[in-house]
């Protein structure tokens, strides 16, 4: 292979494995946007708490406790992150979006905000503000194919984001709820003449998107410099990529976020890394000129 | 009680009490850190440095006078510092302030402090602009920016022979200085800078960057100007792409001051032969550094080792206690004397402004690698 075709596949590589970590937050806010027409401001905390919950997890309790050997308890982190993050999203829904949505459409946007900075306070609070050092035993294998390399994490990451898409898109297309949910997206208030309950659909949503959020988390923890703050440095980015792929826009979300991925690792090899914020905003501007529905054309009924 | 009696004993008390609060002499030392926010470390660390310093060199009035803090939340922002700043002036009323951590946040304060004639003392900011705008009331007890690149940069072309560099730095005032402070004297001395990339706060994966600079052929040294986060996952995939030597490569990478101690456990593996600058070294010999060591681990803890962080905070203390032992009693005053600060131990070294309010003593800076077993080795270089 030459030394450009290596560079090139190398630098895709990496590309798609940050995409992958992209669509992991993306997806739950494209969801919840889906379904309830709302943004929510407080994604970027459910990931930190889900990155929380799986370091703990990994190097407290399933180490210490469970005595389980270091691969295995990162394994578990995941699924501890996973629950977790559904479980706020329960809590946080039931205390705080339910009621609010008995009013105007602003009140639980406004709600979003006011829940980030509350869970982002907690948790300064609870963990404090210096840096934690979460790595996964993923992280320290590299696996080299010819010039190529990547982590064991990548691998799982890629894995993971692939399984958790296929597992929502299985749910939606092919199950019941599934097909509730996307009524409820299309019209809430017929999808309620017919006998679905709006409330729990949407209570479904947010813990489906919070539970992806805590998975994230758990995969984007040895990546992050895990601070309270530390899914804002994604949620920027994650913002954009549902722009990109059309709010709303699984597939849009899906394509865009491997496309944002791309697009950085090449940005970072041929213009510099100081310029991928401005690249990605960029192609933002040109996407809400040329395409505001987003990348794959939008049908409504097909959101979520 | 006869009333003239009652009235004759609540002016007695009244006097008393009037006299004692007349009597109180105070300094009033604002300190601007960042509480809140992804800076906020810097903020926990520095308080716990400066809480120690009032526990120990405060406990008692000095020449009379009392020293109060008064902590304000500047966020590492400049347009919180700003605000920080002007709310502390107000209400405060501080005869010197101490903060702010980050460059940015620094660079907004210094003009509000110079114009309120209220010194400002920085213990953590690095960037040029901050001693070299002119300022009069600006004073700072850390290196700059080319106090800390040019020792980097001799090291790495004459020890190292080093004649290639990637330079790898933040995207702030301090690290952009940083960078510059590095590439200037290494390109004078026969270097060659490949390329120097630079990056935001909020990159988390360094993947890509690591392979560009494997793509850019021979790597000797790799500069590094960041915060400590960051260093970490940037050595770690620097290794992964066999770039450094703690990843089977051959470049080393090279740090400044800011990196706090427990970088190297943190990075793991990949951090071995990483060299750097340090200035407060824990395991220094230095009676003062082993005193601050040990009453730090009695308050925090056996197990915590304190960081430059927590060191510079403490030593912005003891440089004020000295200033009012040798006589300021207000802003002015205080000027003048931090303005004679010559040759103090601190437990970051020894203190000497310049005429520019600059730090000049770096004695105790010195150089270290990390070892295979992730310890520091001290190296004699200068």
């Amino acid at each position: 292979m030459s030394d450009l075709a290596a560079l090139v596949v190398q630098q895709s590589v990496n590309g798609v494995y940050l995409g992958c970590l992209y669509v992991m937050v993306a997806l739950g806010l494209t969801l919840i946007y889906g379904v309830l027409n709302q943004i929510n401001f407080a994604h970027a905390d459910f990931v930190t708490v889900g990155a929380f919950a799986a370091f703990f997890t990994a190097t407290r309790f399933a180490t210490r406790v469970l005595g389980l050997p270091d691969a295995g308890a990162y394994l578990l982190s995941l699924i501890v992150a996973l629950g977790v993050g559904a479980l706020l999203g329960l809590a946080v829904n039931a205390a705080v979006f339910a009621p609010l949505r008995r009013g105007d459409e602003l009140r639980p946007l406004i709600a979003t905000i006011g829940v980030s900075v509350l869970l982002e306070n907690f948790q300064l609070w609870l963990f404090g503000p210096i840096p934690y050092q979460f790595d996964s035993p993923f992280s320290r294998e590299t696996i080299r194919i010819g010039r190529i390399f990547f982590t064991a994490q990548s691998v799982l990451v890629v894995a993971v984001s692939a399984a958790s898409i296929a597992a929502l898109y299985a749910f939606m297309r092919f199950t019941f709820l599934g097909k509730a949910l996307r009524a409820v997206a299309q019209d809430r208030e017929t999808a309620g003449l017919m006998g679905i309950n709006p409330n729990l659909l949407i209570a479904l949503t947010i813990v489906i998107a919070s539970a992806l959020a805590g998975m994230a988390g758990a995969l984007l923890g040895p990546v992050l410099v895990l601070t309270p703050f530390a899914g804002a440095t994604v949620i920027v980015k994650a913002f954009a990529i549902v722009i990109i792929g059309g709010f709303g826009n699984m597939q849009g979300t899906i394509l865009a976020g491997i496309l944002v991925g791309i697009i950085e690792a090449f940005t970072v090899q041929y213009l510099g890394s100081g310029l991928i914020d401005l690249v990605v905003f960029v192609l933002l501007l040109v996407m809400l000129v040329l395409r505001p529905t987003g990348l794959i054309a939008e049908r409504k009924e097909e959101n979520v | 009680m006869k009333p003239v009696l009652r009235t004759a004993i609540a002016a007695f008390a009244a006097a008393i009490a009037f006299s004692a609060f007349a009597q109180e002499r105070v300094i009033r030392i604002g300190v601007l850190m960042p509480i809140s926010g992804p800076g906020s470390y810097f903020g926990v660390m520095g308080k716990e440095g400066i809480e120690l310093a009032m526990e120990q060199v405060a406990k008692n009035p000095i020449n009379g006078y009392r020293l109060q803090v008064q902590y304000e939340d500047s966020a590492c922002s400049p347009l919180q510092a700003t605000n920080a700043v002007k709310r502390v002036l107000d209400q405060f009323k501080p005869h010197i302030v101490v903060g702010e951590e980050c460059s940015d946040a620094s660079l907004a304060i210094a003009p509000i402090l110079d114009q309120a004639k209220v010194p400002m003392l920085n213990a953590g900011s690095v960037t040029m602009k901050l001693t070299e705008s002119g300022y009069k009331y600006v004073f700072r007890i850390f290196p700059n920016a080319e106090q800390q690149s040019l020792p980097l940069a001799n090291v790495a072309y004459k020890t190292l022979k080093a004649r290639t560099a990637v330079i790898l730095h933040e995207k702030t005032n301090a690290g952009s200085d940083n960078a510059d402070g590095f590439e200037k004297p290494f390109v004078a001395m026969g270097g060659k800078v490949l390329a120097k990339i630079d990056f935001s706060r909020d990159v988390n994966d360094f993947t890509a960057i690591a392979t560009r600079i494997a793509s850019l052929g021979k790597v000797d040294v790799l500069p590094t100007f960041a915060l400590e986060g960051q260093t970490v996952r940037l050595s770690q995939a620097l290794a992964q792409a066999r770039v450094v030597k703690g990843g089977g490569g051959n470049a080393v990478q090279m740090g400044s001051i800011w990196l706090p101690y427990g970088y190297d456990q943190k990075a793991g593996q990949a951090s071995e032969g990483y060299v750097r600058i340090v200035q407060f070294d824990p395991s220094e010999k230095r009676a003062m550094v082993q005193s601050f060591v040990k009453a730090f681990n009695a308050k925090y803890g056996a197990d915590k080792v304190p960081t430059h962080i927590n060191a510079h905070a403490y030593d912005t203390i003891l440089v004020i206690a000295d200033a009012v032992r040798r006589g300021a009693t207000d802003s002015e005053s205080m000027r003048d004397r931090l303005s004679k600060t010559k040759d103090l131990e601190v437990t970051t070294g020894r203190i000497t402004f310049d005429a520019k309010g600059q730090n000049s003593d770096l004695s105790v800076v010195h150089f270290v690698e990390t070892q295979k077993d992730l310890s520091w080795k001290g190296m004699s270089w200068q």
